[in-house]
């Protein structure tokens, strides 16, 4: 297609964003907002043994407090087992099902073990303290390496030795690579958990009518994978299930991908009640609901003395803690898009172990696996460099894939647009590379240094892998004015997913943006599947099923008018809301005649008397999309990034930092920037500072509020967040776009702590980086520090 | 046992019963339907529950409603006349309203700081919006965003 065809107007502008308005001035649409007349309010127990067997159980007092209207038991709970993952098919053979609603064997502090509704949360609150219950302790491990280990208390008859998964993947010949190494590294690079920290709390209202029909608002990332979880936990018909598209949620980030525990309770007491239950969750509660997982990885990698891997292996020791979850599927991700995929290397072995452990269940959080591997993989390629002296640029671009040649994980797809090398040359540019200085050298007390990584390879959605839903649809309905309603099933979690999409509307039905408006009362039973806003899928994958929706729509537009016109439809295109001719330099009419004139009665009375119009020109001008992407197209990343680490107290102040991204056509630029600004925010907090701690005795958390558990505030963030977006145009995503959402959130924990060895010589390998292992490895260097800085 | 206040929310006053224990955010969004002011973390953590108590910002959550008689309680719902106040509408110019459920309380933090200095500095926006958390942002665009108020104002 020829570039001038491809000019947009409204993809690639900045518009302003119509949600903002509405939340600038309270924001009425979160499902937190929601309420229903007669709902009743519900708390859960929560269990503060990590480990054992509930032996009795007796709610008689809580029932005869005033105000309670139902109680639920494990006694009350079916006990089919199922995942809560909402993007594998419900009996998906890939993953595991090892969770119940509520069992009476307990894994974790903080496992669910009855429920209260009530008039109101206080009382619902106060009912569970009337609750006995007697627990048979059961010995706890919190350790996967211990949890392995024979002998260990074990939690699942179903996976002897604690093991859920242990996907292996060999590739070429390890041993003959490793023997044609010039030099062999190894490490062991650790991570810990972390909590996304959206901020609107999970949280549901669910409406179980009498006729058997259950209604959920809740703030989830997937309306549709809601309704199955829920249905099959229920088990009930999923047509039985409605779940309502909120118009917005307070965040998510991958925190709300599965099935909450708040759901599935809400519905059974609503089912008991025959109210409507709502449940939201405390703080407290969101902490130990779903993590990033921690994954310890032994990384050896062989390299040539030109600075080629010979052989590459790696061993991913993850925790997911009581149950399997996302843990079965995260570990392949860390697997692929951690570590095997992003640079070619012909011998390669990887091998994975999900191990259960009497922690907190994981669950997703942006980058899925991908920051535990990246961590281990851009650390040591810094180590490599510097040990060996090479170029930490041109070291990774000799080992990076190139545009053009085949997907390296889909090999029937090719990776059309990929500009890894223009994300690197144009970042160390920006950030001033070249002006780097050996590790250590800078004087003074406060010592800067600037480090760089990279995300080579990643997704636009889950296009080509298995067990997972990937496909989109879309509804676009025009009306009389000219204006058009968009219906999706996406949630916009705040990246503003539902402003790109009512551009890419607007772009392919020729349309101003503010004539594109999103539909609000959408919900599982009127609008196409999509599948979760996750896996940086939906600019790509959304956005080409809205594009598909859009060319019906316009060229039923088109129809229309070349009957009204009496022109070939060929001749005509709609611009700006407008139907022009070819060649014509004043509009032939507007959009807004054209829907008037399909909606019109057939036979219409002018001044000359009633006359009949066309038959075919009639009905609702509506396209309807439902589709599979065609590809599943990489983005591209390096971020360089600047420090400065107080060698006396051990602090770390991130100065700048410059972020470059191939994401194809950049659709909304400000938004782009505000999901790096915001990914680095996740990436400098999980580098840094973030770290969900429990007891490990009793397996309470230790850190489940906002003061013990810190997230990067606007003090501690750079001054300076630089974007620079290299656009390539991606042949099959909606006007040349591909995705971005998650290698930023990837990247800057590497990146940091490659600056910080460039600073003080330091080389930390477990997160985060905190002030006492800087003072601590410093310590380690002893006098080498103080020769090297006065040496230079 | 309740204890009876009586306080302007928005230029509106109320007479209400508030229990002892009972909060100004509980009041606010269960009693009076007001729902910008968010619930975050209920102890004063996050910033998301921010409103005016007699032109000064306070965390609601952290906030007594029986100790409020005849206080004047301003939340984001009440700025603005009609059109949208300053501070908001840069918010929404400047694109720093992603999720949005920080942005209540940003805004009013904000004000404050505007009430106090008229031209801040970064470092003042930035330390002045230390007690409001915001996960979607990087907070980039919130500080460009209190500039661009300031130079407006």
């Amino acid at each position: 297609m020829a570039i001038a065809e491809k000019q947009t107007t409204v993809v690639g502008t900045s518009v302003i964003r119509p949600d903002a308005d509405e939340k600038v001035r309270g924001g009425r649409g979160f499902p937190v907002n929601v309420t229903l007349p007669g709902m009743l309010h519900a708390k859960i127990l929560r269990s503060l043994r990590p480990h054992a067997r509930i032996v009795r159980i007796d709610a008689t007092r809580a029932k005869q407090l005033p105000g309670v209207k139902a109680v639920l038991l494990p006694e009350d709970v079916s006990q089919q087992p199922y995942t809560p993952v909402f993007f594998v098919p419900t009996l998906a053979a890939s993953m595991v099902q090892d969770m119940v609603v509520m069992s009476d064997t307990v894994r974790y502090a903080g496992q669910p073990v009855a429920a209260v509704a009530a008039t109101s949360a206080e009382i619902a609150e106060a009912a569970l303290e009337l609750i006995d219950v007697e627990y048979e302790d059961l010995p706890a491990v919190f350790d996967p390496e211990e949890a392995m280990a024979e002998g260990a208390p074990q939690l699942h008859e179903s996976s002897p030795g604690n093991v859920a998964v242990h996907p292996v993947f060999e590739f070429g010949d390890l041993e003959q690579g490793f023997a044609g190494a010039d030099h062999v590294f190894e490490g062991v690079y650790r991570t810990q958990r972390v909590h996304t920290c959206y901020l609107e709390p999970r949280v549901c209202v669910v409406d179980a009518d009498p006729h058997g029909r259950i209604t959920v608002h809740s703030s989830t990332q997937h309306i549709f994978g809601l309704r199955e979880k829920l249905a099959f936990a229920l088990g009930v018909p999923e047509s039985r299930v409605r779940v309502v598209r909120p118009p917005y949620i307070g965040g998510g980030f991958g925190g709300k991908l599965d099935l909450g525990y708040i759901e599935p309770i809400a519905a059974l007491l609503s089912m008991k009640t025959e109210k409507p239950v709502r449940i939201e969750q405390t703080r407290y509660e969101d902490f130990i609901t779903t993590a990033r997982h921690p994954i310890t990885v032994h990384l050896k990698t062989g390299v040539s003395k030109d600075g080629r891997f010979t052989a590459r292996y790696a061993k991913s020791v993850l925790d997911t803690g009581a149950h399997a979850t996302h843990g079965a599927e995260v570990i392949n991700v860390h697997g692929f898009f951690g570590f095997l995929l992003g640079y070619a290397c012909e011998n390669q072995t990887w091998e994975g172990y999900t191990v259960y452990t009497n922690n907190m269940v994981g669950g997703g959080y942006r980058g899925y696996g991908a920051p535990q591997g990246a961590f281990a993989v851009e650390s040591q390629i810094d180590e490599i460099c510097e040990q060996l002296g090479f170029d930490p640029i041109e070291f990774r671009l000799a080992n990076a894939h190139h545009e053009g040649e085949p997907h390296p994980f889909n090999p029937g797809f090719t990776l059309s647009s990929y500009r890894l090398d223009d994300c690197l040359h144009q970042g160390s540019e920006r950030m001033g590379w070249e002006e780097r200085t050996p590790a250590g050298s800078d004087s003074g007390t406060k010592k800067r240094g600037i480090g760089l990584a990279c995300h080579p390879l990643w997704v636009s959605g889950c296009m080509g892998f298995p067990d997972i839903y990937e496909h989109s649809g879309a509804i676009i309905k025009l009306n009389r004015d000219g204006t058009a309603d968009l219906a999706v099933a996406t949630i916009d979690m705040g990246s503003g997913q539902t402003t790109t999409l009512c551009q890419i509307a607007a772009e392919g039905l020729g349309l101003p943006f503010d004539a594109v408006r999103i539909v609000f009362a959408a919900d599982t039973e009127t609008v196409p599947f999509d599948a979760p806003s996750h896996a940086s899928r939906v600019t790509y994958s959304a956005g080409n099923a809205v594009q598909a929706a859009a060319e019906v729509v316009k060229q039923r537009v088109l129809e229309v008018a070349a009957t009204m016109l009496d022109l070939p439809v060929e001749e005509l295109d709609t611009r700006d809301g407008m139907v022009v001719a070819n060649g014509a330099s004043e509009p032939a009419l507007s959009v807004a005649d054209v829907v008037t004139r399909a909606e019109s009665p057939y036979v219409q009375v002018g001044p000359q008397g009633p006359a009949p119009t066309t038959i075919g020109e009639k009905g609702t001008i509506i396209g309807v999309s439902s589709q599979a992407p065609p590809s599943n197209p990489s983005p591209a990343t390096a971020e360089f990034v600047e420090v400065e680490v107080d060698t006396e107290t051990g602090e770390v102040e991130v100065l700048r930092v410059v972020f470059a991204h191939d994401i194809g056509k950049v659709v909304h630029p400000n938004a782009a920037e505000g999901q790096v600004e915001g990914g680095f925010q996740q990436g400098m907090g999980y580098a840094l500072m973030e770290d969900l701690q429990f007891d490990q005795q009793t397996g309470a958390c230790l850190t489940a509020d906002f003061l013990d558990y810190k997230i990067p505030t606007a003090v501690e963030m750079p001054r300076s967040i630089e974007s620079v977006f290299i656009e390539s145009d991606e042949p099959t995503g909606p006007f040349g776009a591909k995705s971005l959402s998650e290698p930023c959130v990837i990247v800057p924990a590497p990146a940091i702590a490659n600056a910080i060895y460039n600073a003080v010589g330091v080389r930390v390998r477990d997160l985060p980086i905190t002030p006492e292992k800087i003072l601590a490895g410093l310590d380690e260097l002893g006098g080498a520090t103080d020769n090297r800085a006065s040496g230079s | 046992m309740t204890h009876p206040i009586k306080i302007q929310v928005n230029g509106d006053g109320h007479e209400l019963a508030v229990e002892p224990g009972e909060t100004l955010l509980a009041v606010l969004r269960g009693k009076l339907g007001l729902v910008g002011p968010k619930r975050g973390c209920d102890g004063g953590g996050c910033g998301a529950c921010t409103v005016h108590v007699d032109g000064k910002a306070v965390y609601s959550c952290m906030t007594y409603a029986a100790g409020l008689d005849g206080c004047l309680v301003t939340s984001v719902e009440g700025l603005g006349n009609g059109t949208l106040d300053p501070v908001q509408a840069a918010f929404v110019t400047a694109g720093a309203v992603q999720c949005g459920y920080c942005t209540s309380g940003m805004i009013m933090t904000a004000k404050q700081l505007l009430a106090e200095v008229s031209d801040p500095d970064e470092e003042q926006i930035r330390h002045a919006l230390a007690g409001n958390l915001c996960r979607c942002t990087g907070y980039q665009k919130i500080v460009d965003a209190v500039k661009l108020a300031a130079a407006g104002a």
